[in-house]
């Protein structure tokens, strides 16, 4: 009887907005691309094929390429990323004269949205833009950043990494914050060096929030698709041909859907591997804390 | 929930038909948004005049977003729209998909020039009518020319008269070769401490298949086979290697041509004197008429030992399947491509090349076609007669042109030419190969 005075009811409507939203806009889009990947548009019928979309992509030579320039995009701009975002973290809690001018400055990037800083980007890194003009002070010959297949996939990595470290920066000050001040008085008391601090004391510390950044990164990384979309389009020779944008090209430009559906499942399910072998690698040790 | 949406869908059409039913009918119309629109408009005006009873509303999108709009309202059976703008190499794609009603049997095609009425064809069945054609010229700076002490291709130019059989002349014999346009384009080219300030020649649609489709064909070779499925053989010819390095030599080896140009953006350069020659439409000549540049207008150039082939074909007319005002709809795309009022509105308000019989006659002999800019249209109607090439007609449309922009860019952006041609015909033909199925 006691039991009956839970309050279920309040605990589901306060629940319901959230899951609602969860439903209506992750859980039934997946669906719906689980279930429109089994199906082909053929004159104009909608057939239904089973796994044959999965199936053709396994010899599909263009789907391979595009998961190898996504994988090796992700394994260099995570850890990029994340390095950059830790370290700037560290310097920005550190007192020294103009840290609000160092502060200010990296927090810019945040306040412009993303389209409108991949266009001040791909102006500036045009054959005759200010990138090439500075480089050209320096007597380095202009490059084409983003016209050339061993250029193009870095210059976006550089955009993307540009735009995105002072976000992950704020969640790591965050945790740096949370990180009681006596470990460290008693570590300097002990004679702890500075790169000892860092190794033994905050990045240990630092794991639950570094473990966030790293799913939430890995994630917006995986699916990043507007730089690519409005700087390459895939080229030069499919070099920035991320699996997100040959889903795009597959299913409105082509109109093949079920081709489209099958690689974003495919996605989503990689995604989700890697999301998983996160969560055990990095909460392992915290859970014996 | 897709039956839900598709009953609630169902609910408001039914709803909408009922009011329409009682009042007067509606026609909804997607058209590219700018010129076109306003033509269309103009056009409806006229139509309205005899039919008072029905009402065209114009849904106008750029053009940028249009193919998609097109696409997925007309997948999606959408019954809001009853009348479609159709890119001709797209007809196929529709077509075979069930988007497009067959044209009314009733609507007499006689007087349509036969190559685009058959480009409005697919399987033997006529899907769609055509509106208007296109054609393309070589603009040429006269000024830049000068300077530059080269003697510019002969062409048509202000304050000049010619005739039908003048331009017959000009466009079977005097037409430059585009190893004369690359001869002058070096000499034009001008480079100041590493930046060109002025470049010999670009093409209008960058790496676009309608604009370069004339480099593989003059040399005898089409883009794919007859089968519209295969690239082999034919994209990765000898004939389209040599096209596609002397696309590559503009870029790379002579440095004469600006990369990676947007819409619009050749006819600025033009306009500004930065730019010596340009391949494109003649929907340029209004805007460039009213800049102090002064130029000619010469015929599309072709390949030396090569035979003269021209971009042609443009926009269509056809009739959702979808829509619940058949007849109407027909009848008014009979109106907007097969009538004298109609057709003549249209060409007075957008000026591209007709494809109206009976108004490309005017244009041939109606003494105010005599002075430029409008005796250019004459070049069209010979072009348009013996040397314009339609686009493959193919089913996989939309791929084809995305492997062929693609290898273009990339040959422009230094991609070696035999890999880009062999990435194209690869990425092609495993596209189209599931439209084949």
């Amino acid at each position: 009887m006691f039991r009956s005075r839970t309050p279920v009811l309040l605990i589901a409507a306060l629940l319901a907005p959230a899951l609602i939203g969860l439903v209506v806009f992750r859980l039934y889009p997946v669906a719906l691309a689980v279930s429109d990947s089994f199906f082909n548009m053929v004159r104009g019928q909608q057939l239904f094929v089973g796994f044959d979309n999965y199936l053709s992509l396994l010899s599909d030579r263009t789907f391979w390429k595009s998961m190898q320039v996504t994988f090796w995009f992700n394994l260099l701009i995570n850890p990029i990323q994340i390095a950059l975002a830790l370290g700037l973290a560290l310097l920005y809690v550190q007192q020294f004269r103009g840290v609000t001018l160092y502060r200010v400055l990296f927090l810019i990037p945040i306040g412009v949205s993303l389209p409108t800083a991949v266009i001040i980007w791909r102006i500036m890194l045009t054959q005759d833009g200010l990138v090439n003009g500075l480089i050209g002070i320096a007597g380095v010959p202009a490059q084409p950043w983003l016209t050339s297949e061993s250029l193009a996939l870095y210059s976006i990595i550089a955009i993307a990494t540009w735009k995105g470290i002072s976000y992950w920066m704020i969640f790591i000050i965050g945790g740096l914050q949370t990180i009681s001040p006596e470990i460290y008085d008693a570590a300097r008391l002990d004679g702890v060096k500075p790169w000892q601090r860092l190794i033994f004391i905050t990045i240990p510390l630092l794991r639950p929030t570094l473990l966030f950044v790293l799913v939430a990164d890995v994630s917006i990384n995986f699916l990043l698709f507007a730089p690519i979309f409005m700087l390459t389009q895939g080229g030069p020779a499919d070099s920035t041909n991320v699996l997100m944008y040959e889903a795009y090209k597959s299913g409105f430009i082509f109109g093949d859907m079920g081709r489209a559906m099958a690689i974003i499942v495919v996605v989503v399910a990689i995604l989700l591997i890697i999301v998983a072998a996160q969560f055990k690698l990095l909460s392992g040790r915290e859970a014996r804390q | 929930m897709k039956t839900i949406t598709f009953a609630i869908a169902g609910l408001a059409a039914s709803l909408l038909a009922g009011t329409a039913l009682a009042q007067d009918k509606t026609l909804n119309m997607i058209v590219i948004e700018g010129g076109d629109t306003a033509a269309m408009q103009a056009v409806v005006d006229a139509y309205k005049a005899d039919h008072p009873g029905i009402a065209i509303n114009l849904q106008p999108y750029p053009f940028a977003q249009f193919f998609q709009v097109a696409e997925l309202r007309l997948r999606s059976a959408d019954a809001g729209i009853d009348l479609v703008y159709v890119d001709a190499p797209l007809l196929a794609s529709y077509a075979s998909r069930g988007f497009l009603s067959p044209i009314d049997a009733g609507i007499d095609t006689s007087a349509l020039v036969p190559a685009a009425v058959e480009a409005g064809q697919y399987e033997g069945t006529q899907y769609a009518l055509p509106i208007n054609n296109s054609a393309q010229v070589l603009y040429v700076n006269n000024a830049l020319f000068e300077a530059a002490g080269i003697t510019p291709p002969a062409g048509l130019t202000k304050g000049e008269t010619a005739t039908q059989a003048d331009i017959d002349t000009l466009a079977s014999s005097e037409r430059w070769t585009w190893e004369q346009v690359a001869d002058a384009a070096r000499k034009l080219t001008v480079t100041d401490n590493g930046r060109t300030t002025t470049y010999g020649f670009t093409v209008e649609q960058f790496g676009e298949l309608y604009q370069l489709q004339p480099f593989g064909e003059s040399l005898g070779s089409p883009v794919i086979g007859p089968d519209g499925y295969t690239a082999k053989g034919y994209l990765d010819s000898e004939a389209w290697t040599k096209g596609a390095t002397y696309w590559s030599d503009l870029y790379n080896a002579w440095a004469v041509s600006p990369k990676s140009l947007g819409y619009g953006e050749a006819a600025s350069l033009f306009g500004n004197g930065q730019l010596a020659m340009f391949a494109g439409g003649t929907w340029n000549l209004p805007i460039l008429s009213a800049t102090d540049i002064d130029f000619s207008v010469a015929p599309y150039p072709y390949f030396e030992g090569g035979s003269v082939v021209t971009p042609t074909g443009s926009w269509y007319v056809g009739v959702n399947a979808a829509s619940a005002n058949q007849a109407e709809a027909m009848d008014f795309a009979g109106y907007l491509t097969t009538s004298d009022a109609g057709t003549k509105v249209w060409f007075d308000s957008l000026q591209q090349l007709p494809t109206y019989k009976p108004l490309l006659d005017t244009i041939s002999t109606a003494p105010e076609y005599d002075a430029f800019p409008q005796n250019v249209f004459r070049l069209g109607v010979y072009d348009s007669l013996n040397t314009a090439k339609a686009r493959p007609v193919t089913a996989a449309y939309g791929q084809l042109q995305d492997a062929f922009r693609t290898a273009f860019v990339d040959i422009a952006n230094g991609v070696p030419v035999a890999d880009a041609l062999a990435s194209a015909v690869q990425k092609f033909e495993s596209a189209a190969s599931r439209v084949a199925q």
